[in-house]
């Protein structure tokens, strides 16, 4: 063999061995980190490597079925927020045939043509991949002009409809016009200013631990040691005892109702996971796992590949004993994928000194002392240290928040991070926390409705969350800007009269 | 016009066991299919119209209809109910597609927008009791396209489209041709 032949042999053979090494990660299984063709948005980098939760068509299909796949599966997650919207442009509405001319300008009929993954370097508020003056595609001819139809709008810039507070693309339902009639006179405060739904589920601060408190029934039997004074103290003022939780409930949930003393010590832990506080609040940890928080517990997160499973669907049999099956075993597999985030993970301003905390249950709630005071506020502000939490303290709201701790104010009147992060919400099950932190938040128009409204007017509301130097200070002081939507569409209703809109 | 005769689609199939019709119909055109597909949804519309919202919100005035129904807790619009039937039938098949235009919508997205909507609705308008059919190409698909009038049932249709603020058209009168319905087939 001449050595040009050889070196070609040897090209050939490495560069089919690499393909094939590529191929195995992207289609099989392994480290495919190195793989990653851009960083993912916002909360999707939690399961980023869990490709698979997104990207769930078959590789071989058409770049149609596959792109019809993915964003289906942006359905699955996001389905139940954008239905609570009153989605204002459906995908649906644009699967008509007669929407067709549209396509071509922006084909609304997949999400991932206005949020595209993997390309941080345009990604914009609320992960829009596109120019932000993309209302001008559909809005800017025929019966949709908006100049046309609006003469109030006639000079805007379509830069600014979705920026400016006045619009949002799915969720207006704070933002319509007859909403907007209909709140118009409202003042910047209501006069007896209370979250209602909080009031209700508000309690007073828990009391002192005991000197030295006395273990009960229900926390028998518990290994030789745990009952220390200040666990037993702590879980004597939480809401537990009430609720017939003993130590057992919760340390030993694997040792089933009523167990014997053996089978609480045999199945005994110290540290009981997430999944323990879950079988009991169900509601709660329902959208703690669809929030930032604890995204890395939401369900649709696709599992780790099976190796040996995907290699015996084409012929190739991996599971046999061997050095060399067990070194391309550990090649193929994929790392197991964290179920929760650390502090450290976060990409908003955080204190350093929590950078190792992981978030649990027990994050905010602590494991004994259930002390929800301090999960409303004090919870939030061990780990966020960015302008409008540190803000918070000395705000008017958290004043209110004082008062009421204080007795000086009703249930309700005071507002913490919990009253406008995570709202109640009233459900079958009756009231419950809204855990998904995120539900009200982005855009920030959504907290408006079931936070903002409860104490102030509308228009106070849009103007205020519109003016980012009022969110940084924690709305210490009023906003500096005016959002002009009420007054346009009180002044349109009026000159209906006239036949001003025909 | 040449009618292209298709095999019966399930939904006709349905319709025609609903209608007394040998559900075994297999050589239907579409046009036979479209009329079908009218007549239970112009029987439906107007059973909502009369029987629930002008009964309940004009006649007995125990509730009231509003496009904001669930922030009013009013019922849904005629037009709305409509639409939502629409969309639930675009979640379960795509073998074909409604919806309820005007010459004169009050939300702008219902305006004709393909060249064969705006002849299909000027055409009824201008033939009362008349349908129109066509064929049209949208998105690469050729569509057989009817166009089926849709009337003033019940006096609240014609005063709640006069007195709505963003109406292009205040004169309605009962039994007025409002709009049309138009249904599409892809010919494929």
């Amino acid at each position: 063999m001449s050595r040009n032949a050889l070196l070609w042999l040897i090209w050939f053979i490495a560069t089919l061995s690499a393909s094939a090494a590529v191929a195995a990660l992207v289609f099989v299984g392994g480290d495919r980190s190195s793989l990653l063709i851009g960083e993912t948005t916002g909360t999707h980098a939690q399961f980023e490597m869990a490709c698979e939760s997104c990207h769930a068509g078959n590789a071989l299909d058409t770049d149609k079925k596959q792109a019809k796949a993915l964003n289906k599966t942006c359905v699955t997650c996001h389905q139940d927020e954008l239905k609570a919207s009153n989605d204002s442009h459906p995908y649906k509405k644009f699967r008509d045939p007669r929407m067709a001319d549209y396509w071509d300008l922006i084909d609304a009929r997949t999400c991932t043509a206005c949020h595209a993954e993997h390309k941080p370097e345009i990604t914009r508020p609320g992960a829009v991949t596109l120019a932000m003056d993309y209302c001008v595609a559909c809005h800017s001819q025929g019966e949709q002009d908006v100049r046309v139809n609006r003469a109030s709008h006639a000079g805007l810039g379509f830069e600014t409809c979705a920026s400016s507070g006045c619009h949002n693309f799915h969720d207006n339902r704070a933002l319509y016009e007859d909403f907007l009639v209909k709140h118009a006179d409202e003042p910047w405060l209501h006069e007896a200013p209370v979250h209602e739904l909080e009031a209700a589920l508000r309690s007073p601060r828990a009391p002192a631990p005991a000197a030295a408190p006395t273990p009960t029934p229900a926390m028998s039997p518990a290994p030789e040691g745990a009952l220390t004074v200040e666990i037993v103290a702590a879980y004597e003022a939480s809401a537990h005892p009430g609720g017939e939780v003993g130590c057992a409930s919760c340390h030993a949930a694997e040792a089933g109702k009523e167990p014997s003393a053996e089978d609480v010590l045999a199945n005994w832990q110290d540290q009981p996971g997430t999944a323990t506080c879950e079988s009991c609040h169900k509601a709660e940890a329902k959208t703690f796992r669809i929030g930032r928080h604890g995204m890395r517990r939401h369900p649709k997160i696709a599992k780790p590949r099976d190796p040996v499973r995907a290699l015996k669907a084409v012929g190739i049999k991996l599971d046999r004993k061997g050095e060399l099956a067990t070194l391309i075993r550990e090649y193929l597999s994929d790392a197991p994928y964290p179920t929760v985030m650390t502090v450290a993970e976060s990409p908003l301003p955080m204190k350093a000194e929590a950078a190792h905390e992981e978030l649990t249950c027990t994050s905010c709630h602590g494991p004994h002392r259930v002390d929800l005071n301090r999960a409303r506020v004090e919870s939030c502000a061990s780990c966020h240290d960015d302008g409008h939490t540190r803000a918070y303290f000395g705000s008017p709201h958290h004043k209110l928040w004082q008062a009421e701790l204080a007795g000086a104010a009703a249930p309700g009147t005071g507002v913490t991070c919990a009253t406008c992060h995570l709202p109640k919400e009233e459900t079958e099950r009756g009231l419950v926390t809204n855990h998904n932190q995120n539900d009200v938040l982005r855009p920030n128009e959504k907290m408006i409705r079931p936070v903002c409204m409860d104490c102030h007017g509308l228009g106070f509301a849009i103007d205020a969350l519109a003016d980012p130097g009022l969110v940084s200070s924690n709305f210490q002081g009023r906003p500096e800007t005016h959002i002009e939507s009420i007054d346009w569409a009180t002044r349109r209703v009026r000159e209906k009269a006239t036949g001003a809109n025909q | 016009m040449n009618w292209t005769h298709v095999k019966a689609t399930a939904a006709a199939a349905v319709l025609a066991a609903g209608m007394g019709m040998p559900a075994a119909a297999d050589d239907l055109s579409y046009q036979e299919v479209t009329d079908m597909l009218h007549v239970v949804m112009d029987t439906d519309r107007s059973v909502y119209t009369k029987n629930v919202v002008a009964r309940l919100a004009v006649k007995d005035k125990v509730i009231k209809a509003s496009e904001y129904y669930e922030d009013e807790q009013a019922l849904p619009l005629p037009a709305q109910m409509f639409r939502f039937g629409a969309e639930g039938v675009a979640d379960k098949t795509d073998a074909f597609s409604y919806s309820l235009l005007s010459l004169w919508p009050i939300n702008k997205q219902n305006a004709p927008r393909t060249d064969l909507e705006k002849e299909g609705l000027q055409y009824i308008v201008d033939n009362p009791g008349e349908n129109f059919y066509g064929e049209e190409e949208l998105g690469g698909e050729v569509y057989f396209t009817a166009v089926y009038p849709d009337v003033a049932v019940a006096q609240v249709c014609a005063s709640c489209h006069n007195d709505h603020k963003d109406t292009p058209r205040s004169d309605f009168e009962l039994d007025d041709v409002m709009g049309g319905v138009v249904i599409r087939i892809p010919m494929d």
